[in-house]
């Protein structure tokens, strides 16, 4: 994405508008760079009902664990903010978007006008309702600065952590609460850890890291209740045991924040509907990140991917567009990359289902390599314990290559951009 | 904005810019020596064959930069100023998104030091080492401009 010259040409802002960002995250800093490289007269206000300057929300895991400060976790400084000329409201919840007259609306009936709107209010934990307890003290989603402090703060009397659920966020958790010294147990109702980006081996193989040190994981286990009076002291699983405990962390997936204009004509499915240019359905209003539903390119089909980059491309997006450009994104999918015990993971789109695969196994390496094919097409990849040319199935994916002439060499640990430049695009000359 | 090309017809995969790369990075930057270093030195550049030719790679800088966009700990950054993608070690946790959506693959990840393996065209010299390094002088530093010009002298001939 060339975002500067397709934009000069496109962009006419000699007027001033009002722009507000709902959101300070991701998505919203990467609107309001995008806006600033083109625009330097509009008013640029962003809104967040956290309490702090944009921080790596992906990294309050490594806090939790004590890996990093909670001071390092600062993604854009007050610097930034001051130099871009943003005006920066902190720890204000927007209520409401009021469509027809162009306004938002914050707690205390305070309203602010906008010209032009980005919604880029991420998503928070979703607690499941048949769950019964998560309001105990003792009960987190873990999405937040002020999750991980509130973690952390309840540590020292805590020997026992249970997390539910066996999704990234989840395992992140679980990891952090480890190498703090607790006694970890994560609860998955499903057969396996990490269905959202890894196949049975992979999934198998980092459980097996899991148990190895000493994280206990109860596999088809469901539970009904987090018991306590006030403050957590077990949980009640759907067998019946309990088990004592006085943290829960709940993983189970995340819910776009769309409550604010639950109530407005935007059109919401799971997140805000959006199209390639990152618009909403309604005139001047925008949204990106995990907030925002668009099309994913390797399933076909309208997805929120609650990504870090993919916020940042879609708040990038946006930002121009509401400048006047007309960016378009090519579409998003799923995509991660961790790392657990040693033993690293890059999964990217599908990894699963009725399609041609390319697998390159060792046992004894730990190394598990895995392409998925549709009508010679990359689709989606898992690379387990090896990650190398990750980076070219991603370009492969993203560009929709044909891949049928070179599909031999794919898994060769010798495939570089120059086997594959002839089937994507070139962005610049490297070879002479 | 200064950026490395190479002439394919004169690489010979002999491999000195991955080493003069490697030694480069290391602590002592003497051959010997950091052979014997804790943590072997890698090399941000790597020439692989492909069709019969040898092309070399190694991080281009490009103005796409997916991998700062994808940096979860803000550690990658991209200087407008001098066109070049900056890394921050002490804010880099080794997640390896930067690996993961790197189109030219040519960001590895540093398995023990958990920081990525990238060319910084040897920021602690005035020219990447490598330039000066190959026999037969096929890696370039140059403006893209100046790129164009060779190139049309080297059809000419
Ligand atoms: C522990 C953890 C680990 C993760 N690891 C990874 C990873 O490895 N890779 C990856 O790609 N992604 C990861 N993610 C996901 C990633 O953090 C998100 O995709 C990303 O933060 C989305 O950015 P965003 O800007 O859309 O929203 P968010 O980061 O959710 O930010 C939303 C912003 O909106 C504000 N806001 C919300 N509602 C309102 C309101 N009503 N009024 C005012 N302000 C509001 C919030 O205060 C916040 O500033 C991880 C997430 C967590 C929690």
């Amino acid at each position: 994405m060339n975002l500067k010259a397709e934009s000069n040409q496109k962009t006419k802002n000699n007027t001033m508008k009002n722009i507000i960002i709902i959101g300070n995250s991701a998505a919203g800093v990467a609107a309001a760079e995008s806006i600033r490289t083109q625009d330097s007269k509009s008013k640029i206000v962003m809104v967040s009902d956290e309490p702090y300057f944009a921080y790596c929300r992906c990294l309050i895991s490594n806090y939790l664990s004590g890996s990093i400060e909670e001071k390092k976790l600062t993604y854009r400084d007050e610097k930034f903010y001051s130099d871009n000329r943003i005006e920066l409201l902190l720890d204000k919840k927007v209520e409401r978007v009021d469509v027809k007259k162009k306004k938002i609306v914050l707690a205390e009936k305070q309203e602010l006008l906008y010209d032009s709107l980005i919604i880029a209010t991420g998503a928070h934990a979703s607690m499941p309702k048949d769950l019964k307890g998560t309001n105990k003290r003792g009960a987190f989603g873990f999405r937040t600065i002020k999750d991980t402090n509130d973690i952390l703060e309840l540590l020292p009397m805590s020997h026992t952590s249970c997390v539910l659920g066996g999704g990234l966020i989840g395992l992140k958790a679980a990891y952090g609460l480890k190498k703090r010294g607790q006694d970890v147990k994560v609860v998955v109702r499903s057969g396996r850890i990490l269905s959202q980006v890894a196949d049975d081996k992979a999934a198998g193989l980092l459980l097996s890291r899991f148990q190895e040190n000493g994280i206990e994981v109860l596999l088809n286990t469901g539970v009904s209740e987090i018991i306590g009076n006030g403050d957590v002291k077990a949980i009640k699983l759907e067998n019946g045991k309990v088990i004592g405990t006085s943290i829960v962390v709940v993983g189970k997936g995340v819910t776009s924040n769309t409550k604010l204009v639950r109530d407005s004509d935007v059109k919401i499915d799971w997140g805000i509907s959006v199209d390639e240019y990152m618009r909403t359905n309604i005139d001047n209003i925008y949204a990106a990140g995990d907030v925002a539903q668009g099309y994913d390119l390797t399933t076909n089909s309208s997805q929120v991917n609650a990504l870090w980059p993919v916020a940042v491309e879609q708040g990038k997006i946006a930002g121009a567009n509401v400048c006047g450009a007309s960016l378009k994104s090519k579409g998003s999918f799923g995509m991660n990359s961790v790392e657990f015990f040693g033993l690293p993971l890059i999964s990217m789109g599908v990894f699963e289902g009725d399609y041609e695969t390319l697998v390159y196994y060792n046992k004894e390496k730990q190394v598990y390599r895995k392409l998925v094919i549709d009508k010679g097409r990359i689709i989606g990849t898992l690379l387990l314990g090896d990650i190398a040319n990750s980076g070219l199935y991603f370009h492969l994916i993203k560009e929709k290559a044909d891949i049928s002439k070179i599909q031999d060499d794919l898994l060769d640990t010798n495939l570089s951009y120059a086997r594959i430049s002839d089937f994507v695009r070139q962005d610049e000359k490297i070879y002479i | 904005m200064k950026k490395l090309y190479y002439d394919v017809s004169k690489c010979l995969a002999c491999k000195t810019c991955e080493i003069v790369c490697a030694v480069g990075k290391s602590a002592s930057k003497e051959l010997f020596s950091s052979i014997t270093e804790d943590t072997k030195p890698l090399t941000c550049v790597k020439v692989k064959d492909a069709q019969g030719k040898n092309f070399p790679i190694a991080c281009r800088h490009c103005k796409a930069h997916p991998c700062v966009d994808a940096c979860i700990a803000h550690a990658l950054s991209y200087d407008a100023k001098t066109g070049r993608v900056l890394h921050d070690k002490d804010k880099c946790t080794g997640c390896w998104m930067c690996v993961m959506v790197c189109p030219y693959g040519a960001i590895r990840d540093n398995k023990k030091l958990k920081v990525p393996v990238r060319c910084d065209f040897c920021a602690d010299t005035d020219e990447p080492r490598c330039i000066n390094a190959c026999p037969v002088g096929a890696i370039m530093f140059l403006e893209e401009d100046e790129l164009e010009s060779r190139e049309q002298s080297k059809n000419k001939k």
